[in-house]
């Protein structure tokens, strides 16, 4: 099964957090009650009501120039996904046609820390009230109907693509090889291991801790 | 017929459909219920009437697509326009926001709401008390502070003592009425958050 894959080329976000708001306006979910930390990064991490976060890191490379760098972070959709590691009664399931990985109302009876710390990336969480674990569902119901996730959809710069997880692998492979011309350090983080590849083009632990697993 | 309310309806039609995608998808049944939800969601666009519209934010006017329930006239869904020559589909924060502004959001305000000079409690108040209360405090700071002349003697007919602070949630066309108004009362402190 080869399914579907997804592209996030961070050499061309610009960190506007279209996909952050049109996967709240897909799936429906409220806003959240935050302050202000200094950082453009808001709400400051993922929950259940937010699938998808633009996470802001800045600093000093070697040479002591500044950078900012944006992540659009969201499950990766595992080929082998860790956190079903635990989970004895088929309440995460792989969606057969594209490979997405989906958590049903049955996770509520899951060891939430188990099936947390089974994912490497630190992506699903718990709803307070219901139980439930969520987590992004790379957009199954608009998969279904031939759209592409809401957050591919919105995305202005096309830092997201998704498709075939064949054409996007290569995609994937074309772009490193682009990018390589002028950032030395460009590469893509684990792409036979996921389906949301996401391309670097500094080291990963300096976009985000979880960047790669 | 028995008489259905919008939610059972949309309930009942969402989970057929659900349950048929998701067979056919190959999930196991047990999930059904999770995405029954999310998949009617998909199903009622399908068949809602679909508007094209422009995003009225900025001037790059990206396309819109908005989804109207056919059966209750209500706005579920509104995303960008794939076909549109210049967005292609996409949006920028504010345009994917765009659902806020139907109807369809509870958190909008309905009412006046006034903090009155070192109050600390919000008090419900309706329109024609607020209209009346802004007039009459834009006319007496306007009749006491409007400079018709400048320190050099040059002719100026400026206010400096009101700004005014745009919303970012304004269009194009309300933009123009709001500098239209300042510029009129000579303000020169106008401010506006037109863009991301």
């Amino acid at each position: 099964m080869q399914g579907k894959s997804m592209i996030v080329d961070t050499s061309l976000c610009t960190a506007c957090r279209g996909c952050q708001v049109a996967c709240k306006q897909w799936h429906g979910l409220p806003g959240t009650k935050t302050k202000q930390t200094g950082t453009y990064q808001n709400p400051p991490d993922l929950s259940a009501d937010t699938y998808k976060l633009v996470r802001f890191a800045e600093g000093r490379k070697e040479d002591g120039k500044p950078y900012w760098h944006f992540f659009s972070d969201s499950c990766r959709h595992c080929l082998d996904p860790g956190c079903m590691a635990g989970d004895q009664n088929n309440s995460i399931v792989q969606d057969k046609r594209t490979g997405a990985v989906l958590y049903t109302q049955g996770t509520r009876k899951l060891n939430y820390r188990a099936v947390r710390e089974g994912c490497p990336y630190n992506i699903p969480r718990q709803d307070p009230r219901s139980k439930v674990l969520c987590k992004c569902d790379m957009c199954i119901d608009r998969l279904r109907d031939n759209m592409v996730p809401a957050c591919v959809q919105a995305c202005p710069t096309g830092a997201l693509h998704f498709g075939d997880r064949r054409r996007i692998l290569h995609k994937v492979a074309l772009r490193v090889v682009e990018l390589k011309k002028h950032y030395p350090k460009a590469r893509a983080l684990n792409p036979q291991d996921v389906r949301v590849v996401y391309i670097v083009t500094d080291d990963p632990d300096t976009y985000f801790e979880l960047a790669e697993a | 017929m028995p008489k259905f309310t919008r939610r059972q309806f949309l309930g009942a039609s969402g989970a057929l459909a659900g349950g048929l995608a998701l067979s056919s998808l190959g999930i196991p049944l047990g999930a059904l219920q999770a995405h029954a939800r999310d998949l009617s969601k998909a199903g009622r666009i399908k068949t809602a009437r679909t508007t094209i519209s422009t995003c009225y934010y900025c001037s790059v006017s990206c396309g819109l697509l908005c989804s109207t329930d056919q059966k209750t006239g209500q706005i579920i869904n509104i995303e960008g326009d794939p076909d549109h020559p210049i967005s292609e589909g996409s949006l920028c924060a504010k345009g994917a926001a765009m659902f806020q502004m139907s109807d369809h959001n509870q958190h909008r305000l309905a009412k006046v709401l006034y903090r009155r000079p070192f109050g600390t409690e919000w008090e419900v108040k309706d329109w024609d008390w607020a209209v009346e209360k802004m007039a009459r405090n834009i006319k007496s700071v306007r009749d006491q502070d409007f400079m018709y002349k400048n320190a050099q003697g040059q002719v100026v007919n400026r206010l400096e003592t009101i700004g005014h602070m745009g919303s970012s949630k304004v269009d194009n066309e309300e933009c123009w009425l709001i500098t239209t108004m300042a510029r009129a009362l000579g303000l020169v402190h106008i401010d506006h958050q037109a863009r991301v």
